[in-house]
């Protein structure tokens, strides 16, 4: 059962980084190359989100880490920055994942939306001390509405599909966090 | 974590003050990771495109009797523009007009695009290993995409003209003004820095000027168009929709003329220097 468990866990990390690696390939891809009036969900983070709240070991500090990096990278963004925003709402809605595990969707949702709001915030911030050239006002709101539509698809994707769920009373053991 | 988070930051801080070799570090990860998918990514692209050309498919016929009536017209154009083209080379053989030689190119295939919204940038195939150098310009078969900002090995990523960081010198024809045509993230840039804004009139030309030597002058950007605010802007002559194939130009930098001019005396027979520069044959 223990090996069994620890299989899984390994597995759902990778599918993890996998899944991201998957949605930076398909942003990469040339379909469209005249600039355009609107804005797609951020994919990666909608998905570490959904994540951290139903089991957070499927998603450590390190691979959200450098799977934001690689995106920043790829991505032409300031590296490293929006990483760290995302590293750190990461952290901060795993240690509110206990307390939400009971409540309605709704309130997860809401709490998804601070943070992610949040964190855009903080990047234009940061970004407008530093007097580094940004995207568009409108553009930057557009994505994070965008993204908390596209946030409640990710989380009933993960748990039909991925089977990622929260974790019930009982599962603690089951899981197995001491590895 | 702590670990983790201070890397992250480090990272950045280290982008903010120097930025070229994180780019440069950027081209590499690019170069090292793109090249892998392009396996997957070429048949994924033209599924995709296969799935948006479906609803154009729909409509053929209406399509078919527009490009009927169009193509007439074009072929008035081609008989105009063949007439031209002859008298054009008449003209230059007359004149003795000895093009730029050193103008060739090099083709590459776009590979992927920037992947943001709020960036606009092609990734093209050809890299370090093909010669391309950063700051050469990118053309479509009419006019100009971008420049080059970011070789990697096997890869090299344009810089578009409508990308918010795109600043590229124009002269607009015939009024001769300078301009700047700068990226805003729209698919029509405005112009910038006109002198006599007066002069410029919608459908004139604009093209590159090569203003502060990093550039080569005289590519074709496109029209002058004015938005309903009454700003100038420029639409765009190559086809952004479509960016398929982009032509780099090798461009080794304008010469310049350095040389004041001397006085053309006559040649004098009798000078020391020369008397001494003969004196060992005789």
């Amino acid at each position: 059962m223990a090996e069994l468990t620890n299989a899984r866990l390994w597995m759902m990390r990778f599918s993890f980084v996998g899944l991201s690696a998957a949605v930076i390939f398909f942003y990469l891809l040339p379909l469209q190359t005249a600039p355009r009036s609107w804005a797609g969900p951020d994919m990666i983070i909608a998905l570490a989100f959904a994540w951290a709240l139903r089991r957070p070991e499927y998603v450590p500090v390190l691979s959200v880490a450098v799977v934001m990096l690689l995106a920043d990278l790829m991505l032409q963004r300031p590296p490293g920055l929006l990483a760290l925003l995302v590293v750190l709402g990461v952290e901060n809605l795993k240690s509110r994942a206990l307390g939400l595990r009971e409540a309605p969707f709704l309130a997860e949702w809401s709490v998804v939306a601070l943070v992610l709001i949040a964190i855009t915030l903080m990047n234009r911030l940061i970004l407008g001390i530093l007097v580094v050239q940004q995207a568009p006002l409108g553009l930057s709101i557009l994505q994070t509405v965008v993204t908390l539509m596209f946030y409640p698809v990710v989380v009933l994707l993960s748990r039909f599909v991925l089977g990622v769920r929260k974790a019930a009373p009982g599962d603690a053991r089951a899981m197995g966090r001491n590895i | 974590m702590g670990v983790i988070l201070l890397c992250l930051l480090g990272i950045f801080l280290v982008w903010r003050i120097d930025s070229p070799r994180v780019e440069r570090f950027r081209a590499q990860v690019t170069d090292a990771i793109v090249p892998n998918f392009e396996w997957a990514m070429t048949p994924v692209t033209g599924a995709a495109n296969l799935i948006r050309n479906f609803q154009s498919y729909q409509r053929l016929a209406e399509q078919n009797r527009e490009l009927r009536s169009e193509l007439r017209q074009m072929q008035a154009w081609k008989e105009a523009a063949l007439q031209l083209e002859q008298e054009n080379a008449r003209l230059l053989d007359l004149n003795k007009v000895r093009l730029d030689p050193r103008l060739t190119y090099i083709t590459g295939v776009v590979l992927a695009d920037s992947g943001s919204p709020f960036r606009q940038s092609v990734l093209l195939n050809v890299g370090a290993r093909d010669g391309i150098m950063d700051g050469w310009a990118a053309m479509d078969g009419i006019g100009l995409v971008g420049r080059i900002s970011g070789v990697g090995n096997n890869t090299a990523r344009v810089i578009l003209l409508t990308d918010a960081t795109s600043r590229i010198p124009a002269i607009i024809q015939p009024s001769g003004q300078v301009a700047m045509i700068s990226g805003d993230n729209t698919a029509v840039p405005p112009v910038e820095f006109l002198e006599s804004p007066e002069l410029v009139r919608p459908g004139d030309r604009v093209i590159s000027s090569g203003d502060g030597g990093v550039f080569p002058a005289g590519l074709l950007i496109g029209q002058v168009a004015a938005d309903p605010g009454g700003r100038l802007r420029v639409r765009l002559a190559a086809d952004y929709e479509r960016l398929k194939f982009l032509r780099v130009l090798r461009h080794h930098g304008t010469e310049v003329v350095t040389d004041p001019g001397h006085i053309i005396a006559p040649v004098t027979p009798h000078t020391g220097t020369t008397a001494e520069a003969e004196s060992p044959d005789g």
